[in-house]
């Protein structure tokens, strides 16, 4: 066991580190979770608009269109708020000013779309690519701008502003040059030669996307390396998640359109599966062990599993993955890290033969596991008792790897009090 | 006043080691002030000043780097806190990390 922890150590960590360290897909990573206010906000308005008691359902009917707009103009347009967020982080990352690379990385993508004029309206922007869809393109477009920002920023390609103009005006005319590229360069792919940027960057990302939503390899995969990440002390959603939201994100907004529509809910595995099902208690599904350590005949185990019991309810695990500790502790590891595969493999299964209603709402993580379940599927009651069921089975499995580690300590409680009785 | 900037994913598991240390300290009669910040904010308040030392928690150590650079562009010290250390019980090991920082 100690071996697996070196290879994990020699192996695993320093490409993961690499690739969370990455400049890039650290921009993508914090811009996209600037977007989580509006995108929480926003789709809570599907729920109000389709609440899950019927009575209520008949009552808000006549005025679903109003209530939906709120959440068409977040979570519908995700990708343009996301746009910004990612040219913000990643101008400032390259120590260039992050308003800049927000403002440029909107126009990049915002030039994507086709507008349209329509008798009566005047122009209108399609938003059908501008939400979760448009996911991939805003990321590309982002990177994009920002990269012309700074290779010509580095070549010196600025208007300089003589001295005494101020800050935000010079940096208004320094920004003016990429913008001229950027736009000019945007517009003569998109709209001159008519390449349809949005539709080839969705093909290439189809496949991913499908492979991921309904596959149980996307369950799968995802659980065992944030799980092996955590025994070795990483935080392993931090590091998995740099990658997979982005695909997470468009799943969830493929679930959120099929409820505003009124059709079947495709997608299995949007982040709410995971966070609510799967992680109850914090990565490893800890909740079950915590209640274990409560009533442990062990001083040691019980304090700790006292003081972890509160931020488990809330999904926070750290104090016991550090203060059991399960890292680098082989007994521990073992259910921490099989657990989770086994309570995802039956949540896919339910969800798939359609027992329980698939997740479409992202609601705070910070939310108690079957209260956060209810919201996730837009009030299914269902959800709350697989959520009962997962953290059951987790019990079971934590429970002889945990008789067998108090034995140990109860062992080494023994020892020192001897031992201290003889000194 | 001692004042410390403690970084973690998210700012949120800190708070809870935030408690532990600040217990410890007072035990000691040390007078220690902890702030906890998510990776994403942690540059912004190096910058804002006024802090003495920079702890990371165990579980974004792979991140250690990059705070370094930051902390040291700041001129402040910084340390990883050990894993055995970031629990409801670890205060004691991140107050005797801390006073052998300031020594």
């Amino acid at each position: 066991m100690k071996k697996l922890f070196d290879i994990i150590e020699k192996y695993l960590m320093p490409p993961m580190t690499k690739l969370s360290e990455q400049r890039h897909l650290r921009a993508i990573r914090d811009g996209i979770i600037s977007t989580m206010a509006l995108i929480i906000i926003g789709s809570f308005f599907l729920v109000i608009a389709f609440p899950p008691i019927p009575r209520l359902a008949e009552l808000v009917q006549p005025h679903v269109g109003n209530i939906l707009i709120p959440f068409r103009l977040t979570m519908g347009l995700m990708a343009i708020y996301a746009s910004y967020g990612i040219g913000y982080s990643l101008a400032k990352s390259y120590k260039l000013d992050g308003v800049s690379g927000g403002v440029l990385s909107i126009a990049a993508f915002i030039l994507t779309l086709v507008p349209a004029s329509i008798e009566g309206h005047g122009w209108m922007l399609p938003m059908a690519n501008a939400g979760g869809a448009g996911m991939f393109v805003a990321i590309i477009m982002s990177i994009f701008a920002v990269e012309v920002l700074r290779f010509l920023h580095k070549r010196n390609f600025t208007f300089k502003m003589p001295e005494g103009v101020p800050d935000s005006v010079a940096r208004s005319f320094e920004a003016l040059v990429p913008a001229a590229i950027i736009i000019v360069v945007i517009w003569t792919v998109r709209h001159l030669w008519g390449f349809d940027i949005q539709g080839f960057v969705m093909d290439l990302f189809k496949p991913l996307v499908r492979g991921v939503g309904n596959s149980l390899w996307g369950i799968l995969v995802p659980i065992f390396i944030i799980t092996i990440l955590w025994a070795a002390g990483i935080h392993g959603v931090s590091v998995v998640g740099a990658i997979a939201r982005p695909i997470w994100l468009v799943l969830l907004d493929e679930n959120l359109q099929a409820v505003a529509d009124g059709v079947a809910i495709p997608n299995i595995a949007p982040e709410p599966f995971f966070q609510w099902f799967i992680w109850i208690g914090g990565s490893g599904a800890t909740l079950g062990l915590v209640f274990w350590m409560i009533f442990s005949k062990s001083k040691y185990l019980k304090s700790v599993g006292r003081a972890s019991l509160i931020p488990g309810i809330c999904n926070i695990n750290e104090p016991i993955i550090f203060g059991a500790p399960i890292m680098l502790n082989p007994l521990l590891t073992i259910p921490f890290i099989l657990g989770p595969m086994i309570t995802g493999i039956l949540t896919y299964f339910a969800m798939a033969l359609n027992l329980v209603g698939r997740p479409y709402i992202l609601a705070p993580w910070t939310l108690p596991a079957p209260i956060g379940a209810y919201l996730a599927t837009g009030g299914d009651w269902r959800a709350v008792i697989l959520v009962l069921i997962n953290i059951a089975i987790m019990m079971a499995i934590y429970y002889p790897f945990f008789k067998a580690y108090e034995k140990k300590m109860l062992l080494e409680e023994m020892a020192n009090e001897e031992g201290a009785l003889v000194e | 006043m001692l004042k410390v900037l403690l970084v973690c994913s998210g700012g949120m598991s800190s708070a809870i080691v935030v408690k532990s240390i600040e217990k410890e300290a007072d035990k000691q009669g040390m007078e220690v002030k902890v702030k906890a910040v998510s990776t994403g904010e942690f540059e912004d308040e190096l910058k804002e000043g006024g802090w003495h030392i920079a702890l990371v928690a165990p579980q974004v150590r792979h991140r250690f780097a990059g705070f370094e650079e930051a902390a040291k562009e700041s001129n402040i010290p910084i340390a990883l806190i050990s894993p055995q250390g970031y629990s409801p019980l670890g205060g004691v090991r991140v107050i005797q990390q801390i006073k052998e920082i300031i020594k």
